[in-house]
């Protein structure tokens, strides 16, 4: 996704932004409860004109399957299930004011700032594909009714603390220099993620910066995922072994007091 | 102490998994059954997703059931024989259980389809237990003789050919009941992640007639052979075990099974059929009410979109 997005900024100006991330690597370990990014940076301009600042930190896109609640029969079933593709598995935009008042609709949208603006899947005609050895799964648009859908791929990530925004999340801590500070859940994806912060000034952009973020699995936790996935027999066996000798140390204990 | 867990990818309350894993597995050692059925959606309420859940229970279950299995064949109360014919049809049962719970996944069917084993296998076997324990134990108070046992068993257990015997049960059937019903229950308990204790229990009772006092090891005992496989192929196939999550579980659960295998000695049988009959009348009244009520949200995320 990230191919289709910024084309390079007009310099019209000497304007300049620079930013950096208080940390690049997150290391996911046994007491991972999340992590708080930091996120700081300076404007250069030497007419010094009103500023404003958005940041975005944008997880790895990952696919998103959601099926809509339908009744039939008085039961509450699933219909079949639709999948989004361009969603961010984490997604968080802050800035100075509001987004409207910052930047203008047209800009926004090229940037892909805001929620609303991120280009979770919306190909312009209906695609019936086989997928995963399944015949006729609707991949995408879905007429009249995908406003509904793509909100609700937001609204479910919103809810598990995926998507956020914050009006407020940047701050001027001194003419020039300004800060945001994001917190990543501890069910945020690992994997590669961007930060891009982009300077408006008169509804447009002029200056942006872009950081990279990795989030990882580290000691214990990324041996197990490493051995669960490239040994998945042995590992398998392991297990059952764990519980077996975990049953019977129990029954021999118990035995003795 | 909050822990991530590598697979789930979630972070949990550690001693709350662990008293979760006791409290289960003393209902497990005591009634002689997996546990499974109440574990499994209680993990699924705690943010588990789904797959991980099945899977790793039925760690969990194989793990407290060898506790309990171990304190019952001390009282000479395992029919091990049979419980390896029954076995053997639940292994094949798993593997398809396995597969079509794969299928499922894919239609995004799978919620529904669970749903609805819960809703009808918990909700008919709890009713008909629940009203057979509670006959007995009100003509017990009344002081009426018991119903007389129909000792005929079924005709058709002795007209199947293959016939053994099981000298523990007291049985010389043919072994095409045990397989077929063993068969049942490893497919249910692949798509349920349930050890399916609690099907095979009342059908060792009313269906195979065998003595009660040997039916519990032995449904505990084939549990066993059916979970650990349906651990092994959910790793190999799904790598949806999560050793980190099962390890807590069954920490608490083969203590809890050892203390609940010896305090079912204190309860008459009828008793201890009549308080399972609730619990599991209850959790299938409890899954099922999800196809009824409207949903706080009109849309779901699936799970397995990768």
């Amino acid at each position: 996704m990230m191919a289709d997005l910024p084309p390079p900024v007009p310099q019209i100006s000497d304007t300049q932004v620079s930013a950096a991330l208080t940390q690049t690597e997150v290391k996911v370990t046994s007491g991972f409860r999340g992590a708080k990014i930091s996120i700081y940076g300076a404007v250069f301009d030497p007419e010094g004109r009103p500023s404003d600042i958005v940041v975005t930190l944008r997880g790895p896109d990952e696919p998103v399957r959601i099926a809509r609640k339908v009744r039939i029969a008085g039961l509450w079933l699933n219909s079949r299930p639709v999948v989004f593709q361009g969603a961010p598995g984490f997604y968080h935009v802050a800035s100075t004011r509001t987004l409207n008042e910052v930047g203008r609709f047209a800009a926004l949208r090229e940037y892909g700032l805001g929620i609303d603006h991120l280009a979770i899947a919306a190909p312009a005609e209906r695609r019936v594909e086989t997928l995963y050895g399944i015949r006729d799964m609707v991949v995408s648009s879905l007429g009249a009714d995908y406003y509904e859908w793509r909100s609700a791929v937001v609204r479910l990530k919103a809810n598990g603390g995926l998507y956020s925004s914050d009006d407020s999340g940047v701050k001027f801590v001194d003419p020039g220099l300004f800060r945001a500070d994001i917190s990543l859940p501890a069910s945020a994806p690992t994997g590669k993620y961007q930060a891009q912060i982009v300077l408006f000034q008169d509804g447009r952009p002029v200056a942006i910066r872009e950081r990279a973020l990795t989030v990882e699995k580290a000691g214990a936790e990324r041996a197990l995922y490493l051995f669960a996935h490239r040994r998945p027999w042995m590992y398998g066996i392991a297990s059952v072994i764990i519980a077996l000798g975990a049953g019977w140390l129990a029954s021999r204990l118990f035995r003795r007091t | 102490m909050d822990l991530y867990l590598p697979i789930a990818e979630v972070s949990v309350n550690a001693p709350l998994l662990v008293a979760l894993g006791a409290v289960v597995g003393f209902i497990s050692g005591m009634f002689g059954i997996g546990g499974g059925f109440l574990m499994t959606p209680v993990l699924v309420f705690l943010g588990i997703p789904p797959a991980v859940a099945v899977a790793s229970e039925a760690n969990h279950v194989a793990a407290s059931s060898v506790s309990s299995v171990i304190a019952y064949s001390r009282r000479r109360a395992v029919d091990f024989r049979m419980g390896a014919i029954l076995a053997s049809g639940g292994v094949f049962g798993a593997i398809i259980g396995v597969e079509i719970f794969r299928y499922l996944l894919l239609l995004g069917q799978a919620d529904l389809v669970v749903s609805v084993s819960y809703l009808v296998f918990l909700g008919v076997i709890g009713s008909l237990m629940l009203w057979e324990s509670l006959d007995t134990i009100l003509r017990r108070r009344r002081g009426d003789p018991p119903k007389p046992r129909r000792d005929r068993r079924p005709v058709w257990l002795y007209a199947l050919p293959f016939k053994m015997r099981f000298p523990r049960s007291r049985l010389y059937i043919s072994i095409i009941p045990p397989i077929v019903l063993g068969l049942f229950v490893g497919i249910l308990s692949a798509i349920m992640g349930v050890g399916g204790g609690f099907i095979l229990v009342p059908a060792m009772v009313y269906i195979l007639r065998m003595p009660a006092g040997v039916v519990v090891g032995t449904s505990l005992f084939q549990i066993i052979i059916t979970t650990s496989l349906t651990s092994v192929l959910q790793a190999g196939r799904n790598q949806t075990v999560d050793i980190v999550l099962a390890t807590l579980l069954l920490i608490g659960g083969v203590l809890g099974a050892q203390l609940g295998a010896r305090v079912s000695g204190r309860f008459r049988a009828e008793e201890l059929r009549a308080i399972l009959a609730l619990i599991v009348l209850l959790v299938g009244l409890r899954m099922g009410l999800g196809l009824f009520i409207n949903p706080d949200d009109p849309f779901i995320v699936l799970s397995g979109a990768g």
